[in-house]
């Protein structure tokens, strides 16, 4: 009987073990998959998610769902991310700090500790000013900083955030010195700037949107290689006369834990893709100013390698390198 | 302002009943969300966005906005009958509102909060409507030094929320301001007092610490009389209160609501701050300053009043600037982003179909909630006549939810139950836990603005009293200060005065 028993528990653990993998492998996606954003529900980084996979069940015939898990600077959910049951159902959106947390020493984390799925979006800094204010063009400005070092106030939305790096890797290169003034957050750093708080600000250029068009900002430059479709006149950091071969972008991507299989991954990776195609999306995002830029897991590994070599002098240079050698 | 177009808009919001009806289901949905507590009237609104999706713009919207101000409203119900705060804003109800609930007299408590939130609604509601643009061009004026002069005279009210020793209240107030101090600070780049733990990153999580400081201390303290205490009837007549006592506390409701829809106007203060502010202000100014406390209904309407006049006062900077006037705008900004509709300085010009049916279902959502609320208040107070045995677990179990939910963490749980510990073992031996509260919320915004100004001037301290709105926020802060240190104290001395003589002639 004992015997028995046991030859029927071999078979059914031998099904299961067998089986069970190719039986659900077909069947993936069979239940509704979750997507992590590690920033709160309402912001920019939130919005693009929602928007991405607003029509995900056409795609995957299931519903993605959007939760949130914040804190730790979007530490706690790439970790959640990074350590979720690798069998597909779970993704997160990965964004530029987790190319900062191990060389600010914050966290434990990269990307190495993820499998990538695609690249979503990389955004340029600007360089603003209030529409009364004295400086005309980048060049005005640089000239006045050089003269009066530590006298012009930046705001930035936070030290170490791409934006901080964008500006203070330009100011190190021309021998600038600005009084960098952090603030938490795109939102009351462009307020300040409008309100005259501060004489210049460095955002992301999509942030300044309503701002450009009421005419209530002057932006001086544009952090990138050609010029943003929304913002037709203002001159990319080259044209305004400050040539930069190592542009620091704003990135968000996907990414799922290391270890899902591979055929699970290949159906997510198509599923994404075809999000990321949806028309929708595409106008919501040109909409917003948003330049998307679509890369594929291996793309958008080599991507975020150089990001790091980019960003390890930029770091270096605003004291904020603590990585151990 | 265009007075037609608003019109128009309210004509077809009032009219259609669809539009209505979903004003009423944010409205009621954001009652019980917000007397839940720690669920909020911010994850209320985040989880009802995905359902707007495939609505008309308008209608999502409508809904959202019935769920924001029905949200904090909603949370001085369970601050009366629980002594829980259901959400933040709703803090400052719990110090009279559940004094009356354990006088017998919820239903009347719930009747003035009703009454006083549909008064500072409808207040803040009118002013969003009318003088948006005005109040933008001030919430513009402040950079960080009149931020930082805003929190010093926040933290000024700690002296008024203290209860009856101001020493012990200061002593809470600095506890909640070191809390503050944990986690990663944007102004340096580093992380402060975590202890590499990456959880602790993001700092102690704020929704968490108010179930820790109100609910699980409650629950506790419940817990330890469960046996003794003889159970309160609560009484269900005269809900709605006479027309003399509303009367009696006009005045209040009005500087409530009107502090309240300005302080809601600055970005980044909300209506947990206002709700403060309004009531510091009620006691400060009152002739029986220590009346205040013991359960007197002037001390629910003025939060109450204040922190719904703070809904659309918060609303302003996020319509006409861009900028979230508190956590809830913040995340209404994100629905209105994904509706295309970017709010900023254009929305106004660009988008006035959606602009004015806001200011419409704003007004119409204060009606609703005065109707959902009169209408419920009777059912509301007779929650509190069920047994404590089984309320006093159930309420366990929803702290341990609402401090799970935020963010889905169970570290959050954690966080939660060791600060109920510790303010069990604080209330016990007669700290409030209000100041702490106070100091979690303006912690942040007058270290991170103090930095920031100081970084401004190159280290001149004179950038505080230069700057006129900052200056005047200085000087009235001082002036609070001082001023209710000395009426407090001497209300409380005319108190002791009576125990004593009261005593002495018990004794004779």
């Amino acid at each position: 009987m004992l015997k028995r028993m046991g030859l029927i528990f071999v078979i059914v653990a031998g099904l299961i073990t067998f089986t069970s993998p190719d039986g659900m492998a077909q069947k993936f996606p069979a239940k509704d998959i979750t997507l992590i954003v590690p920033w709160a529900a309402g912001g920019g980084t939130d919005t693009i998610a929602r928007a991405l996979v607003k029509n995900a069940k056409n795609y995957f015939g299931v519903n993605v769902n959007v939760v949130n898990k914040t804190g730790g600077m979007g530490a706690v959910g790439m970790g959640a991310v990074a350590t979720a049951v690798p069998d597909g159902y779970t993704v997160g959106l990965i964004t530029f700090q987790l190319s900062t947390y191990r060389m600010m020493g914050l966290a434990d984390l990269s990307y190495r500790d993820f499998g990538l799925i695609q690249l979503l979006n990389q955004s340029p800094a600007s360089i603003s000013v209030a529409a009364d204010s004295k400086f005309k063009t980048l060049k005005d400005l640089m000239e006045y900083a050089k003269k009066n070092p530590g006298v012009v106030t930046a705001g930035h939305s936070g030290a170490g955030g791409g934006w901080h790096l964008a500006l203070a890797s330009i100011a190190v290169r021309e021998g600038v010195k600005f009084n960098f003034v952090p603030f938490d957050g795109a939102a009351p750093t462009r307020t300040a700037v409008v309100g005259g708080h501060i004489a210049v600000a460095t955002t992301g250029i999509d942030e300044l949107l309503q701002l450009y068009r009421a005419g209530q900002v002057r932006i001086l430059a544009v952090n990138d290689t050609k010029r943003h479709w929304l913002f037709p006149d203002v001159p990319t950091i080259a044209e305004a006369g400050y040539p930069n071969p190592k542009i620091i972008y704003d990135w968000r991507g996907l990414g799922a834990p290391k270890g899902v299989p591979a055929d699970r991954m290949q159906i997510l990776i198509n599923g994404f893709k075809k999000c990321f195609d949806d028309p929708e999306f595409k106008k919501l995002a040109h909409d917003l100013g948003l330049p998307l830029a679509y890369r594929d897991p291996k793309g958008f590994e080599e991507f975020l390698k150089e990001m790091e070599e980019t960003l390890r002098p930029a770091l270096e240079s605003v004291g904020l390198l603590k990585e151990k050698k | 302002m265009q007075l037609e177009l608003l019109f128009e808009a309210f004509g077809k919001v009032m009219f259609d009943p669809i539009n209505f009806l979903f004003v009423f289901i944010g409205v009621t949905s954001g009652i019980i969300v917000g007397a839940l507590p720690g669920l909020t009237a911010t994850m209320g609104v985040a989880l009802l966005i995905p359902f707007t999706f495939g609505l008309d713009p308008v209608k999502g919207l409508l809904m959202l906005l019935g769920l924001f101000s029905g949200g904090i409203y909603g949370g001085s119900i369970s601050a009366i009958l629980i002594g829980i705060p259901g959400t933040p804003s709703a803090a400052a109800t719990v110090l009279d509102g559940h004094p009356l609930c354990k006088k017998g007299l919820a239903g009347k408590a719930i009747g003035m909060a009703t009454i006083a939130s549909f008064f500072g609604g409808t207040v803040g509601a009118l002013i969003m409507s009318f003088l948006s643009p005005q109040i933008a061009k001030i919430a513009l004026k402040f950079g960080p030094p009149e931020f930082f002069a805003l929190a010093f005279f926040g933290l000024g009210i700690i002296i008024t929320v203290s209860g009856k020793s101001i020493l012990k209240g200061l002593i809470s107030g600095v506890f909640g301001l070191m809390i503050t101090t944990i986690g990663f600070d944007p102004l340096s780049g580093c992380p402060r007092l975590t202890f590499n733990s990456t959880e602790l990153l993001g700092g102690v999580t704020f929704i968490p610490a108010l179930i820790g400081l109100f609910g699980y201390s409650q629950v506790f303290q419940g817990i330890e009389k469960i046996l003794i205490l003889p159970p309160v009837k609560s009484e269900l007549k005269n809900i709605i209160p006479k027309f003399k006592e509303i009367g009696s506390v006009f005045k209040t409701m009005v500087k409530s609501a009107l502090m309240g829809t300005f302080i809601g106007a600055v970005p980044g203060t909300g209506c947990d701050i206002a709700a403060f502010v309004s009531y510091g202000e009620a006691r400060r100014s009152s002739k029986n300053p220590e009346k205040f406390g013991t359960g007197i209904l002037e001390g629910v309407a003025a939060p109450e009043s204040g922190n719904n006049g703070a809904t659309g006062g918060a609303m302003i900077p996020m319509l006409t600037l861009g900028v979230p006037g508190d956590a809830v705008t913040a995340v209404l900004m994100g629905a209105l982003t994904i509706h295309n509709f970017q709010p900023g300085p254009l929305l106004f010009r660009d988008h006035p179909e959606v602009v004015y049916p806001i200011f419409a279902g704003m007004i119409l959502a204060q009606f609703v909630m005065l109707g959902v609320g009169l209408g419920g208040a009777r059912f509301f107070a007779s929650l509190i006549n069920i047994d404590r045995r089984v309320m006093t677990p159930i309420i366990f179990l929803l702290c341990v939810v609402g401090s799970y939910a935020m963010r889905f963490s169970f570290f959050d749980v954690g966080v939660s139950l060791i600060i109920g510990i510790i303010a069990y073992f604080m209330n016990y031996y007669g700290f409030p836990g209000s100041p702490i509260l106070l100091a979690l919320i303006l912690g942040p915004m007058v270290e991170q603005n103090l930095r920031r100004s100081l970084i401004i001037s190159h280290g001149d301290p004179l950038i505080f009293i230069t700057r006129p709105i900052s200056a005047a926020f200085i000087f009235i802060g001082i002036f609070i200060i001082i001023t209710s240190y000395y009426r407090i104290k001497r209300a409380m001395e005319k108190e002791e005065k009576m125990a004593s003589v009261a005593e002495k002639e018990r004794i004779d």
